[in-house]
């Protein structure tokens, strides 16, 4: 141990095997859950079927037909039927996958960072920081998400943007909270303790000791919420304050079918099915996740 | 032992300032209150003086509730103190001459919870070069400063270094816990219940490495224990604490062989007796340690004292230096004249 | 003394027979491998040992404590002549509390939060006597100052979070003795109290032994605590017995190795500067079942012999049994 170089010269550190990690445990109790690994494929399958809609879809999702209205699932040329205009369901569907991914993938993700910004630095620095930022994100929480998100995007005006912007204002509180209970707990641990007794200041310590350990459980609680911000935009396409016709989203073609009830039952179903399919999958998926970071060791 | 002294990868070794026979850590009038809601006020440490010398361990001890761990995290500077100063080697703690991050070099704790110290998604030796980065050493520098640490604490990097903390034992753990602490060169480590936890034959081991640190790093410890085995194999001297205050202070063998403060005398005849044939029959105190929230009047000890007079429910004893001088106490069965009957005889003024 | 003998014509209160248990998972765990022990009436054993030595679990198979669905328990287990390994739920519920009952290190595990202290032990003493409600509450009132509780008139209104730590675990032994139990369990019952406070408990134990004439396994990793309330000392180490003799015999003459590093570790009387003769290493995984000593690779005796074969079980007099070679070797050299 005294061959260890003191110079300033490039030290060389020997590499050492790492021994497998927390991440790699995570994925070999993931691994053994049938379940979640399911809605895991489930998720990539229509991700992939999103990415290249273009490819996959059989028609043009807008071009309609006023001759083939309402077609039922296995008619020639419309293996899941055609909708009110004509225009055949499994392209719209498959196009529709696009637009509902991004509105329940992308207000997520962004209130997953502001989210998680407010909650970590609110959980860290406690005191009357904390008391003020989540009282005022509490005003927030107190509205039913749905009704939050209606008001919103009602007072911003319908389109995409907008429902986006109000999605991510809607998701910002819960997370947020999560966020700021789990770095509240990590903040008392004696690891964090101990980084605070060797001199280190607020921002070193969140980098290194908060975030590699509050991100995970955040980040689980964040995926289960897509399922929900992707039902929250179909709801606001269905009012009309999402998406304009006749982009093809889920919600929006929920709605429009739905004067077709009668008249095509299973074709008007076909959008409620691939959101509750999409929706439970993210869940089963977060549930799965959840429980394989959950084990100590 | 000598070079390993001189070994680069161990301490820049801070310069001793004041010599070897003073103290290195001096705490005066130490006092921390957590307020409660409703105007109630825990009195964790009430007016805590206490000096660590060079080079020894001063073991502390003291039922739940005495402020043992609170002073340990004042004294870390984990929590401010709401009154009273330290003085580091003859500098005030956080004071222009030393700064509170220059402090943190030099004074380093060990906790109980083996498992809560160490970040679980840090490697054991990311865990121990982290504080040196933050003073400024390189990564490569640190990690390899981490390495020699482990090998030193009995764990052998090659082994150890890139394992993640869960898969280590308690003991193990713990050996990587002192490695941490050691790695900034620290002058003084506070030990807060850091065998506790263990089991007793790797608390033994644990015990030895760190008789042979001190004696390598020429270490000053504050050994925080509920159990007075170990406190009395570790220390050099002793205080008692109860209900935030210094009862008593002595060297070990006098403070264990006569113990003046009747607290201190409850407190050792409490131990287990390992003798099948001269069990204890009568516990020393009745009830439990009250909580610190409305210490009683006068002596803090006066309601559970089998020799409570008047005067100790009235005036609160001070610690006062007792005998030849190495002992103080805080009883007035100890002060000429302070109006408890087995008080000693004032002696006349000549 | 020759209790032992005296007492060796009666039949045992608890006759541990060769005890297995293991628990299945995703790595199953042999935790307890072949114990045998006998408890005579009105006797206490302590069941010496560090976490995981399976010790606990051992007390707990005694009131079938341990999720039936994932253990896998090998051997016999007789309590007042009861086998509790066969018994149906209802003789069970019936034998839980009255023939055996358990005290914890924590009282939260056996007070329930939202009735009263007094409410708890009429209500135990309730499920095992027909006896009416008044009177039910005037044994807890009785129960309470058995346990030596201040003022348990009023305690017996109290709720256990509004009692101290010391009291809790009175409130709790006084529940355990509602139905006048002849086996009492003790998990670590002192462990988590402060030093004043564990010898009032552990004399309060030692003197309700004896007044009601109770059997007592007392199960701790502290030999200090050990040696204050037990006539006789079972040493567990990796889930077996690996010493057992009277107090006075482990203490003043122990045999196993393991026995000898536990009572240098306890320091009892350690001065400082002394080095301490601790025990290298930390106590085996038990993810197999033995088959060689299982302290042979933290044992500086250890030889060839002991990391090949289960150690002999070496009969050292009445009562008193070592898994160790050396016993072995010192018995024939003797001879």
């Amino acid at each position: 141990m005294s061959a260890i170089a003191q110079g300033k010269a490039a030290v060389i550190v020997p590499p050492l095997a790492k021994s497998p990690g927390y991440w790699s445990g995570v994925w070999r109790r993931f691994k053994t859950d049938k379940v979640a690994v399911c809605a895991g494929l489930v998720v990539l399958a229509i991700i992939l079927m999103a990415i290249f809609a273009d490819y996959i879809a059989p028609a043009d999702p807008t071009r309609s037909s006023m001759l083939r209205r309402l077609r039922p699932i296995g008619t020639p040329g419309y293996p899941l039927g055609a909708d009110e205009l004509g225009r055949d369901m499994l392209s719209r569907l498959i196009h529709g996958a696009r637009l509902s991914l991004f509105m329940g993938v992308v207000p997520v993700f962004i209130a997953f960072i502001i989210g998680s910004v407010i909650g970590v630095a609110a959980g860290f620095f406690g005191g009357k920081f904390n008391t003020i930022t989540m009282r005022t994100v509490d005003v927030f929480y107190a509205f039913p998400s749905v009704l939050l998100a209606i008001a919103l995007s009602g007072a911003l005006g319908a389109g995409i943007t907008n429902s986006l912007l109000s999605l991510t204002i809607v998701f910002i509180p819960p997370i947020a909270r999560i966020a700021e209970s789990v770095t509240t707990q990590v903040r008392s641990m004696d690891y964090v303790e101990a980084a605070r007794a060797s001199g280190a200041n607020a921002i070193t310590i969140i980098r290194v000791h908060v975030l590699g350990n509050v991100l995970g459980p955040i980040f689980v609680y964040a995926t289960s919420l897509i399922s929900v911000s992707m039902i929250l935009a179909s709801g606001l396409s269905f009012l009309g304050l999402g998406t304009k016709p006749p982009t093809p989203e889920w919600g929006l073609m929920l709605n429009t079918l739905r004067t077709a009830i009668y008249v095509q039952p299973w074709v008007a179903a076909l959008p409620g099915a691939a959101i509750f399919i999409t929706s439970i999958s993210f869940n089963l998926l977060s549930d799965g996740l959840r429980s394989a970071m959950d084990v100590k060791g | 032992m000598a070079h390993d002294k001189v070994d680069a990868t161990h301490h820049q070794t801070h310069p001793d300032r004041g010599g070897a026979g003073t103290p290195l850590l001096q705490a005066k009038t130490l006092t921390k209150h957590f307020p409660l809601g409703g105007g109630a006020v825990v009195r964790a440490v009430d007016g805590v003086d206490f000096a660590v010398m060079k080079g020894e361990t001063l073991g502390v001890v003291g039922e739940s509730g005495c402020g043992k761990s609170t002073t340990a995290r004042v004294v870390m500077q984990l929590i401010p103190q709401d009154k009273g100063e330290m003085l580091f080697d003859g500098e005030i703690v956080g004071g222009q001459a030393l700064t509170l991050k220059e402090y943190r070099r030099q004074a380093q704790m060990v906790f109980q919870d083996s498992y809560a110290s160490l970040n679980p998604r840090l490697t054991v030796e990311d865990s121990i070069a982290f504080g040196p980065t933050v003073h400024g050493v390189s990564k490569a520098n640190a990690i390899l400063k981490a390495r020699d640490l482990l090998e030193r604490v009995g764990l052998d990097p090659a082994r150890f270094a890139a394992r993640y903390p869960h898969e280590l034992s308690g003991g193990q753990r713990q050996r990587v816990n002192i490695a941490r602490a050691l790695a900034l060169g620290p002058r003084l480590v506070i030990l807060d219940e850091a065998v506790s936890a263990l089991d007793k034959s790797v608390e033994a081991q644990v015990l030895n490495l760190l008789a042979d640190l001190r004696e390598e790093f020429g270490l000053t410890y504050i050994f925080i224990s509920h159990d007075l085995n170990v406190v009395r194999f570790i220390s050099d001297r002793v205080m008692v604490m109860y209900l935030g205050e210094v009862v008593e202070i002595g060297p070990v063998e006098e403070l264990y062989g006569d113990p003046r403060h009747p607290y201190t005398r409850a407190l050792l005849s409490a131990m287990p007796s390992m003798d099948p044939d001269n069990r204890t029959m009568e516990a020393p105190l009745a009830g439990d340690p009250p909580n610190p929230i409305n210490p009683p009047e006068g002596c803090r000890f006066h309601p559970r004292c089998p020799q409570a007079q008047t005067v100790c429910a009235k005036v609160k004893p001070v610690l006062a230096t007792v005998g030849e001088g190495a002992r103080q106490v805080a009883c007035h069965m100890q002060v000429p004249g302070s109006g408890h009957s087995h008080a000693p005889a004032l002696e006349v003024a000549a | 003394m020759s209790t032992g003998k005296n007492t060796g014509t009666s039949t045992p209160l608890v006759e541990i027979e060769n005890l297995t248990v293991r628990f299945r998972g995703v790595q199953t765990v042999h935790a307890v491998n072949g114990v045998s022990l006998t408890l005579e009436p009105g006797q206490v054993l302590g069941i010496l040992g560090e976490s995981g030595s399976g010790k606990s679990v051992t007390l707990k198979t005694l009131l079938r404590l341990l999720p039936e669905s994932r253990t896998d328990i090998g051997g016999g287990v007789r309590v007042d002549g009861r086998d509790v390994l066969a018994l149906n739920p209802q003789d069970l519920a019936d034998y839980r509390g009255a023939v055996t009952s358990m005290i914890f290190q924590d009282p939260a595990l056996a007070l329930d939060p939202v009735y009263t202290v007094g409410q708890q032990i009429a209500e135990a003493i309730i499920r095992h006597e027909s006896i009416s409600a008044k009177a039910a509450m005037a044994r807890a009132l009785e129960l309470l100052e058995l346990v030596r509780i201040p003022s348990p008139e009023r305690r017996l209104k109290a709720y256990p979070h509004e009692m101290s730590g010391g009291m809790r675990q009175r409130a709790m032994i006084a529940l355990a003795l509602a139905a006048r139990p002849k086996l009492l369990l003790a998990d670590e019952p002192t462990t988590a109290l402060d030093a004043t406070v564990q010898i009032q408990i552990l004399l309060l134990l030692r003197q309700l032994q004896r007044d009601l004439g109770m059997g007592m396994l007392f199960v701790t990793h502290d030999i200090g605590v050990a040696v204050e309330v037990s006539d006789r000392l079972a040493v567990m180490y990796a889930g077996q017995i690996v010493e057992t003799g009277t107090v006075r015999e482990l203490i003043r003459d122990p045999q196993h190795p393991y026995t000898r590093g536990l009572l240098a570790a306890n320091l009892h009387g350690a001065k400082k500067g002394e080095r301490l003769e601790a025990i290298p290493g930390a106590p085996p995984a038990l993810t197999e079942p033995p088959s060689a000593c299982s302290f042979a690779p933290r044992c500086k005796h250890a030889q060839d012999r002991c990391r090949a074969a289960l150690p002999p079980v070496v009969q050292l007099g009445e009562g008193r049994v070592v898994r160790c070679i050396l016993a072995e070797q010192a018995l024939t050299a003797a001879a």
